[in-house]
């Protein structure tokens, strides 16, 4: 696996023309961005921040996507309780 | 658990394709076999337009994760569910303890490409704890 990134790390360094360093530090902020819009929608789904705060943070795009996931999750479990 | 498993050949095929998992082997199921291309609905593959047909003409539950396919069933009129609702199911047929079933819904989001975030998996493990 470590060698699987550094594998990659160093053909996106070389495909992009940028030091390796620089790699890192974008795969940190993206990867930093999708675990905060999971804490958003985390929120979000428990009650804890209203829906206009979260498109607020996370924008009116994820916020509808999560609640088509939400309601499917929610059919789901449903069904399986009750079948 | 189920009265009984369908599984489209066009769907086995795929599956033979990347490799059959292992617990396969104990599972029985019926292998269906459908005119893949005749049935290819829109812009689904050849794998979940079968699985679609064969539900529509056998009145049975469809089960995909496959959001596009979801939606097209139930589009048809066609009951639709997923492996949320087969651990579910476990869990409320007493296969799948409260615990177990909340690892294997964690573990559908974290080693499979299922369509959900992590926040949404830890609502459907809210519901069922609701449900202790």
């Amino acid at each position: 696996m470590a060698a699987e990134i550094s594998d990659r790390v160093r053909e996106i360094a070389e495909a992009n023309d940028l030091p390796e360093s620089e790699v890192f530090e974008r795969a940190l902020e993206r990867g930093l961005e999708i675990l905060w819009e999971d804490v958003v929608l985390r929120r979000y789904l428990g009650g804890e921040i209203d829906r206009d705060e979260a498109i607020e943070q996370v924008g009116r795009t994820e916020v509808e996507r999560v609640e088509r996931e939400q309601r499917i999750v929610e059919e789901d479990v449903d069904w399986g309780l009750n079948a | 658990m189920f009265d009984g498993l369908l599984v489209p050949e066009t769907v086995y095929a795929e599956i033979e394709a990347g490799g059959v998992p292992p617990g396969l082997a104990d599972v029985s199921y019926e292998l269906v076999e459908t005119d893949a291309e005749e049935k290819k609905t829109g812009d689904l593959d050849v794998g979940e337009s079968a699985a679609i047909s064969i539900a529509r003409e056998r009145k049975v539950t469809l089960l995909t994760d496959d959001l596009a396919a979801r939606e097209s069933a139930a589009d048809a009129g066609i009951e639709v569910h997923g492996s949320i609702g087969v651990i579910a199911l476990a869990h409320g047929r007493g296969r799948l303890d409260a615990d177990e079933a909340a690892t294997q819904m964690r573990a559908l989001q974290r080693e499979t490409s299922l369509f959900t975030t992590d926040a949404v998996i830890e609502r459907g493990i809210e519901l069922l704890d609701e449900t202790r």
